[in-house]
C-alpha cells in the first residue's frame, strides 16, 4: 500500500527529470554562432525557412513563436535585457511600438534597398518581407466575380445586408482603414464604416473564421488578407467554393500589408542577424514565401503561384508603411462609429 | 472530549500549542509574495496610464461589458452547478451503468483549450457548419440559427468548465457519510428531498469553492469569447495589447478586472461561511440508489455532456485529421511537444501541489485573519488574464533575475501563480477531514512537524492530494500565453503547436497535437482515478 | 400472546464479498422492545437495516401488521414505512440547529404545530434550552438526546435503535440505558434495539434475540436466555459461563468434578458439554481436591477465583467477600447450582423444558 501511495510521485519524478534535462540542454552555450529570433509569425509559415538558414550557415537559431503584439509587448518588458537578436512581426504594428521605444537598430542600406520604398521603414529600422493583398473572398455558389463591386465602398450598397463577414480586431484590417483614411480622408473612411455597420456585417474573429464562413456560405463575401483561402484549397480541395477578388483598384482596399523583420539593437549576435536577414530577402527564400506559404515576395524576379500576379504588375495602393503607423486614430474612430466596443 | 475534538475542527487553534506551525507562516508568505508580483506590475504599468485610458475606462460601454463579463460568469457557474452536481451524483451514488468509465471521462473537456473548444463548436454548429451540411443532406436545412452570442459563449464555457464542479462534488458525494442521508429517509423524506436537504448542504463548501474556479475562468477567458464573439473585459484587455500594444491601458482594465475578483472573492466567502465545517465520516461506503427506469434519463445526461464537450470535439479533430491527410498534407512531429507538455504540466503540478501546503495547513489548522488573508490573496494570480502574469514575470525576470528568466524554473514558476487556487481547495477539504489529534499523537510520540506531515498528514490526504495534482496537471497542458512567452527558448508544448496551427488555418496540423492532448490527459485521468480508487478502498478496511 | 408487530420471514442478504443475513425470521410485538444481540459482523444492524428499507433484501419478507414492507415485488421506500430510527453516530444534520433537527420530519402542519412537538420533544429528552444550538456545540450525551428526539417527534409507529450507546462512556451510557427505556415505556412505543453489548441487552430488551453469523440462535425473555441458552454460542456470548465436558451416564451427567444430577435425555455414554456459571460452582478444602487455585480478583462484594482443573481446564467460581485462599492451594471444587445446568450435545442445548415465570416490568 505504501508503494501505492506514492504512485503519483513516479510520474512527476519522471517530468522532473525530463525537465531538468532540457533545461540544461537548452542553457547551454554553442561555440558556433547563435541566433536567437522573436517570431510573431506562426511556425507553421516560417520554421522551414529558418531551419533551411540554420542548415546554410551553421548557425544555431533559437525561435520564440508567438502573437506579434504580445512578443512586442515582451519586448517592450525586456528592454535592454532581451535575449532577443532578431523580431520578425507578421505586421507592421508589432514592429513600429518596438521601433518607437528605441530598441531596433538601424539595418545597412543593401538590405534596405532590395524592396520598394513602401515596404520598409524610412528611419531603415525594420524592412519588410513577404506580402499579402486585402482581398474580397467570396463564395463561388452565390456570387460570380462581376457581381463584385469595384471597390470596398460598393459594398455599402444595402443589397449586401446581412451578407458581409469583417473582422475589426484584426491587425491587417485596421491596417486596412487607416490606409483608408490616408487616401479617402477621415469623412469617407468613416461613412464606409457606418455604411457597412448599416449592413449588419458579420463580426468574426480573424480572416481564418471568415475565409471558413464564406466557404460554408455562412456569408457570401468577406474583407481579408489574400493568402488564407490556399491554405483551405490545399486541405479541402478546389471544390471548396470560395475564392479571391482582387480589387486591383491602387486604392486602399487593394492595400499590400508585409510582415516585417528588424534587429534588437541589444543583441549580442548582430552579424548572424544581418546574415539572416540578407537571407530572408535573397531568391531562395523568397521563392519559399512564393511557392509555400502563397505570399508575395517583395523581392523582384521570383516565380509566383498560379494565378496570383506579381506586384510589380499589380495596381496595390501607393502607400508607405510609415503612413500606416497612425493606429491610435483607426482606433478611435473604429469605436466612435461603433466598429469596436 | 467530543465536543473538543468538534471545536478544534471548527476553529483550529484551540488544541494546538500557540509556537506549533508558526514557522509555516514564513513560506507561506513567500508564496503569497509571489502572487503579489503581477499585482504590482500592474499598477507600476497602470500609473503612466493617460487620461484617454480612463476615459476609455469611464465610458458607458465599458460599464456595459463589465456588465455582460459579470452576466457570462454568473451564468456559467449555474449551468456549471446544474450539471456538475448531477453528474458527480451519478457516478458516485447510483447504479448507473459504466459509472466507473464516466467518472474517468467526465472530467476531460477541461483539457481542451478553450479557443479550440470554440472553434471547434462554431466549425460544427456554425449556421452552415459541419452539422447543417450533414442535416442539408438528409432534412434540406439550409441554415441553422447563430450559435455566435452570448448562449455560444455560454455554452462552450460551461462545457469546458464544469469538470470542476463536477470533480469536487464526485469527491465529497464518495466518502460522504450516509446516514445522515439515511435519517433523512427515515423521517420521511424522498431521495430527491433527501439530496436537496441534506447532501447539497453537504457539499455547500465545496461547491463554493469550485464555482469560484468557474466564474474567475470565465473572467479572464479570451478565446473563447472572441471566437464566439461575445465581448467580455478580458477580450477588452487582449485588443490592447493587440491593437495598439498599449501597455498601460491594459493595465488599468487588469485591475479593474482584480476588483470584479474580489467581489467574487467575499461572495463566496459568504456562500461557504453559512455552511458549518464538519468531519465527515464514512463508515460504510454509501448506498448506491437504484435508477431503474431513471437509467435512460442518467445515460441521456452524462450522453450528451460527453457528447458536446468530448466526443464531438474529438471527432471534428479527427476528420480535419483525416481531411488533412487525405490532401497530402503533413503532420508535424509530435513527440518533442508532447514531452514538453508532459514535462512542464507535470513539473507544474508538483510544485504546485507543493507550494499550496503551507497556504493551505495555515488557512485550515490555524484560522486567522492573517491566513485568511493568505489565502485569497493566492486567487489574485487566478484573477489576472494569462498574458498579464506572462508580462509582469517578463518584466520582473529580464529585469530583476536575468539568469533565471526564460528557463523552465520562470515558466514554472509562472504556472504556480496562475494554478494554484485550483490545487487550494481540494488539499484544503482532505486537510478539513484528518483530525488534528492525529497529528498531535504523532507528535507526542517524538516526531518533528516535518516527519508528522510526512508520516501522518500527507498520506492521509493523499486522495485530494491527487486531484489537486490532476487538475493543474490539466490545466496546464493547454495553458498558452505563459508557455508562449517564458519557455525555455524553442521549448514547444501541444499546446502551442495547437495555437500555431490554428491560427494559420493549418487545421490537420493542428488536430494531431489535439488529439495527443486529449489521449494523454485521459490516460493520466484513468491512473489518477485508479490510484484514488484504491486509496478510498484501502482506507475503508 | 400479542399480535405480531413486524414480521420478518426468512430474511436474507448478502453483500457482494459476504453473507449478511441468511434466512432470519424474527417478530416484534406491539409495544415491546426487543433487542437484537450478537458479536459485531453477525448481521444485527444488516437486520435493522433491512427493516428501516435502507437496504433491499435478496429474499424473504418484511410485514408489518399483516402488511408486507419488502416482498419479491413489493418495496415500501424508508420515508414511507412510518418507522423511527436512532444511528450509532446519531447522524444529525450538522448544517441545522437542534430545533431545526429535531422539527426535520415534522412537515405538512402549521408552523405553531411543528414549535409546540418539538419543544415537546426536547422538554421530553431535556434539551429545552439547547434548541439553537448546533449539533458540534453539544456533548455526546447531548446529541444521542436530539436523535432521540428527532426520531420520536414524528410519532414512528417503530423505533429501531443502532447501538445507540456504544461510542458514549460507560457513565454516561448507564444513565442514559435507563432514561432511554423508561421514555420508551412511557410511550408505549415497540422498539427494535440492536447492541453487542450482552448486559445492555439483557437491561433494555423485553426480549432477546441473539444472532451470529446471520442467524438467529435464539429469541426468548432475558432471564430464560441467560438461564437456558438455546445452544453453546448463546451459553458463551451471554457470558460467564464455564463449558464443562461431561459424559451421559445413569442418573446424570459423569464430569471431571463429580457427577451432576440431572435428567437428559440421551443415550447413555453420549458426550455433552454443560454450560456451569461462576456462581454455580463452589469450593472447599476438604476430601480429595481435583484442582488448584490459579488467581484471585477482587471485584468488592465477591471474590473470583481462577482453578485449573486436573485437565487443564480452567474454571471461574464465586465466594463470598471475605472468603480468601491463596494462590496455588489445592482445592476441591463441584456444582452448587441449585437449578438445572444447561447442557449441549453437539452444541446445542437437550435439556428438558422448563417453564420460568416471566418478569414483568
Amino acid at each position: 500500500m505504501n508503494k501505492n501511495r506514492y504512485f503519483l510521485f513516479v510520474p512527476l519524478m519522471v517530468a522532473l527529470l525530463a525537465g531538468c534535462a532540457s533545461f540544461t540542454a537548452s542553457s547551454q552555450a554553442e561555440d558556433a554562432g547563435r541566433l536567437v529570433i522573436y517570431s510573431g509569425r506562426s511556425e507553421s509559415l516560417v520554421a522551414p525557412v529558418i531551419e533551411q538558414f540554420s542548415q546554410a550557415s551553421g548557425v544555431k537559431v533559437d525561435v520564440r513563436y508567438g502573437n506579434t503584439a504580445e512578443l512586442a509587448a515582451t519586448l517592450l518588458e525586456e528592454g535592454k535585457n532581451s535575449p532577443a537578436d532578431i523580431f520578425y512581426a507578421q505586421d507592421p504594428g508589432g514592429l513600429g511600438a518596438v521601433a518607437m521605444a528605441g530598441l531596433l537598430a538601424e539595418l545597412p542600406e543593401e538590405l534596405l534597398n532590395k524592396v520598394d520604398n513602401r515596404f520598409r521603414s524610412e528611419d531603415g529600422l525594420w524592412v519588410g518581407i513577404s506580402g499579402r493583398v486585402r482581398v474580397v473572398v467570396y463564395n463561388t455558389q452565390r456570387l460570380q466575380p462581376q457581381d463584385l463591386p469595384p471597390d470596398l465602398f460598393g459594398f455599402t450598397d444595402p443589397r449586401w445586408k446581412g451578407k458581409i463577414g469583417w473582422a475589426p480586431t484584426n491587425a491587417s484590417f485596421q491596417a486596412m482603414v487607416t490606409a483608408m483614411r490616408q487616401m479617402w480622408g477621415e469623412e469617407k473612411t468613416r461613412a464606409w464604416l457606418t455604411g457597412i455597420l448599416a449592413n449588419q456585417p458579420v463580426v468574426y474573429d480573424g480572416n481564418t473564421a471568415i475565409v471558413a464562413a464564406v466557404g460554408s456560405g455562412e456569408i457570401e463575401v468577406g474583407f481579408v488578407n489574400h493568402y488564407y483561402l490556399y491554405r483551405f484549397l490545399k486541405e479541402q480541395g478546389e471544390s471548396f467554393p470560395a475564392r479571391n477578388h482582387f480589387l486591383n483598384n491602387g486604392g486602399p482596399d487593394s492595400l499590400v500589408l508585409v510582415s516585417g523583420i528588424g534587429r534588437l539593437a541589444s543583441g549580442k549576435n548582430e552579424e548572424n542577424a544581418l546574415k539572416f536577414i540578407n537571407f530572408l530577402l535573397s531568391p531562395v527564400a523568397q521563392q519559399y514565401f512564393a511557392g509555400q506559404t502563397f505570399e508575395y515576395p517583395l523581392v523582384a524576379g521570383v516565380q509566383m503561384q498560379a494565378g496570383l500576379t506579381p506586384l510589380e504588375n499589380m495596381n496595390a495602393a501607393n502607400i508607405t508603411v510609415d503612413q500606416l503607423a497612425d493606429l491610435e486614430g483607426t482606433l478611435t474612430l473604429l469605436r466612435d462609429t461603433g466598429v469596436l466596443p | 472530549m467530543l465536543r473538543d475534538w468538534v471545536n478544534t475542527m471548527r476553529f483550529g487553534t484551540i488544541s494546538s500549542p500557540p509556537a506549533r506551525g508558526a514557522w509555516l507562516y514564513l513560506p507561506a508568505a513567500l508564496v503569497a509574495l509571489a502572487m503579489t508580483l503581477p499585482l504590482i506590475y500592474l499598477i507600476v504599468r497602470a500609473s503612466t496610464a493617460g487620461i484617454s485610458a480612463w476615459n476609455w475606462l469611464l465610458r458607458i460601454q465599458t460599464i456595459q461589458i463589465i456588465g455582460q463579463s459579470i452576466g457570462l460568469a454568473l451564468a456559467v457557474m449555474l449551468a456549471a452547478l446544474l450539471l456538475g452536481i448531477p453528474l458527480a451524483w451519478l457516478v458516485t451514488r447510483s447504479d448507473l451503468v459504466g459509472r466507473k468509465i464516466w467518472s474517468v471521462l467526465l472530467p476531460l473537456p477541461l483539457v481542451i483549450p478553450s479557443y479550440v473548444a470554440a472553434y471547434l463548436f462554431v466549425s460544427f454548429f456554425a449556421p452552415r457548419g459541419l452539422l447543417q451540411q450533414m442535416l442539408e443532406g438528409w432534412l434540406g436545412i439550409e441554415r441553422l440559427p447563430s450559435v455566435y452570442g452570448f448562449w455560444g459563449a455560454w455554452l462552450v464555457l460551461t462545457l469546458m468548465t464544469y469538470p470542476y464542479v463536477f470533480m469536487a462534488a464526485r469527491a465529497v458525494l464518495s466518502r460522504s457519510d450516509r446516514s445522515l442521508e439515511e435519517a433523512a429517509r427515515s423521517l420521511g423524506y424522498s431521495p430527491l428531498e433527501t439530496f436537496w436537504k441534506v447532501t447539497l448542504p453537504q457539499l455547500r463548501p465545496a461547491l463554493a469553492a469550485s464555482s469560484l474556479l468557474v466564474g474567475l475562468y470565465v473572467l479572464r477567458d479570451f478565446g473563447a469569447v472572441s471566437i464566439l464573439r461575445f465581448s467580455t473585459f478580458t477580450r477588452a484587455i487582449y485588443l490592447q495589447y493587440q491593437s495598439s500594444i498599449d501597455r498601460s491601458t491594459a493595465a488599468l482594465l487588469a485591475l479593474v478586472l482584480i476588483l470584479i475578483t474580489i467581489g467574487f472573492l467575499i461572495a463566496e466567502q459568504r456562500f461557504r461561511r453559512s455552511a458549518a465545517e464538519y468531519p465527515h465520516t464514512a463508515a460504510r461506503p454509501p448506498e448506491l440508489t437504484r435508477l431503474g427506469r431513471w437509467q435512460v434519463l442518467g445515460l441521456a445526461l452524462v450522453g450528451i455532456t460527453l457528447l458536446l464537450g468530448l466526443f464531438f470535439p474529438a471527432g471534428v479533430l479527427f476528420y480535419w485529421l483525416v481531411r488533412g491527410l487525405a490532401a497530402g498534407g503533413q503532420v508535424n512531429h509530435w513527440l518533442r511537444p508532447f514531452w514538453g507538455s508532459v514535462s512542464a504540466a507535470g513539473l507544474a503540478a508538483g510544485a504546485t501541489v507543493l507550494l499550496t501546503f503551507p497556504v493551505s495547513i495555515l488557512s485550515v489548522r490555524r484560522k486567522s485573519i492573517f491566513s485568511q488573508v493568505l489565502e485569497k490573496w493566492s486567487y489574485i494570480g487566478y484573477a489576472v488574464p494569462g498574458i498579464v502574469v506572462a508580462l509582469a514575470l517578463v518584466f520582473f525576470g529580464a529585469n530583476f533575475v536575468p539568469g533565471l528568466y526564460q528557463t523552465l524554473f520562470m515558466l514554472l514558476f509562472a504556472y504556480v501563480i496562475l494554478f494554484l487556487p485550483q490545487a487550494m481547495g481540494s488539499i484544503q477539504a482532505s486537510l478539513r477531514m484528518v483530525q488534528p489529534s492525529l497529528e498531535e499523537a504523532a507528535a507526542s510520540l517524538g516526531e518533528n512537524p516535518l516527519r508528522v506531515f510526512q508520516r501522518i498528514t500527507l498520506p492521509l490526504i493523499m486522495p485530494g492530494v491527487g486531484a489537486a495534482a490532476a487538475l493543474v496537471f490539466l490545466t496546464a497542458m493547454k495553458e498558452l500565453p505563459a508557455t508562449l512567452l517564458l519557455a525555455p527558448i524553442g521549448f514547444s508544448t501541444l499546446a502551442t503547436q495547437i495555437w500555431g496551427a490554428v491560427s494559420e488555418a493549418y487545421f490537420a496540423r493542428a488536430a494531431a497535437p489535439a488529439l495527443i492532448l486529449i489521449l494523454t490527459s485521459s490516460i493520466s485521468m484513468y491512473l489518477i482515478n485508479l490510484h484514488s480508487m484504491n486509496e478510498g478502498s484501502s482506507q475503508r478496511q | 400472546m400479542k399480535e405480531p408487530f413486524v414480521e420478518c420471514i426468512q430474511l436474507e442478504k448478502a453483500y457482494s464479498t459476504q453473507i449478511a443475513v441468511r434466512g432470519v425470521n424474527l417478530t416484534v410485538h406491539e409495544g415491546e422492545i426487543l433487542a437484537v444481540v450478537g458479536p459485531s459482523g453477525c448481521g444485527k444492524t444488516t437486520t435493522l437495516r433491512l427493516i428501516a428499507g435502507f437496504e433491499r433484501p435478496d429474499r424473504g419478507e418484511i410485514l408489518m401488521l399483516g402488511k408486507p414492507l419488502s416482498q419479491a415485488d413489493t418495496f415500501i421506500p424508508p420515508e414511507k414505512r412510518g418507522i423511527g430510527v436512532v444511528f450509532q453516530d446519531y447522524a444529525l444534520f450538522p448544517h441545522l440547529t437542534v430545533f431545526e433537527n429535531v422539527a426535520f420530519g415534522l412537515r405538512k402542519q402549521p408552523a405553531s404545530q411543528i414549535k409546540h412537538r418539538v419543544n415537546e420533544m426536547l422538554a421530553l429528552v431535556g434539551l429545552t434550552h439547547h434548541s439553537k444550538r448546533m449539533p458540534h456545540e453539544l456533548s455526546g450525551g447531548e446529541r444521542q438526546r436530539v436523535a432521540l428526539a428527532r426520531a420520536l417527534a414524528p410519532r414512528p409507529n417503530l423505533l429501531l435503535l443502532d447501538e445507540p450507546f456504544s461510542s458514549l462512556d460507560m457513565e454516561l451510557r448507564l444513565k442514559l440505558r435507563e432514561e432511554v427505556r423508561s421514555l420508551l415505556k412511557q410511550l408505549h412505543l415497540t422498539a427494535l434495539f440492536v447492541t453487542h453489548d450482552q448486559e445492555e441487552a439483557l437491561y433494555m430488551g423485553d426480549r432477546l434475540a441473539v444472532m451470529n453469523q446471520g442467524l438467529i440462535q435464539q429469541v426468548d425473555y432475558p432471564e430464560r436466555v441467560f438461564s437456558h441458552p438455546a445452544n453453546r454460542f448463546v451459553a458463551e456470548f451471554m457470558g460467564n459461563a464455564n463449558l464443562l465436558p461431561g459424559k451421559v451416564v445413569e442418573g446424570g451427567i459423569e464430569t471431571e468434578i463429580g457427577l451432576i444430577q440431572q435428567p437428559v435425555e440421551l443415550p447413555p455414554g453420549s458426550p455433552v458439554e454443560l454450560a456451569v456459571r461462576a456462581d454455580d460452582l463452589a469450593f472447599d478444602l476438604s476430601g480429595k481436591t481435583n484442582g488448584v487455585i490459579l488467581s484471585r480478583t477482587f471485584k468488592g462484594v465477591l471474590n473470583v477465583y481462577k482453578i485449573r482443573l486436573q485437565s487443564g481446564l480452567v474454571v471461574e467460581a464465586f465466594q463470598p467477600h471475605y472468603r480468601f485462599f491463596p494462590e496455588g492451594q489445592p482445592v476441591r471444587i463441584f456444582a452448587d447450582a441449585g437449578h438445572e445446568l444447561a447442557c449441549f450435545h453437539n452444541g446445542v442445548a437437550v435439556s428438558a423444558e422448563n417453564h420460568i415465570p416471566v418478569k414483568v416490568r
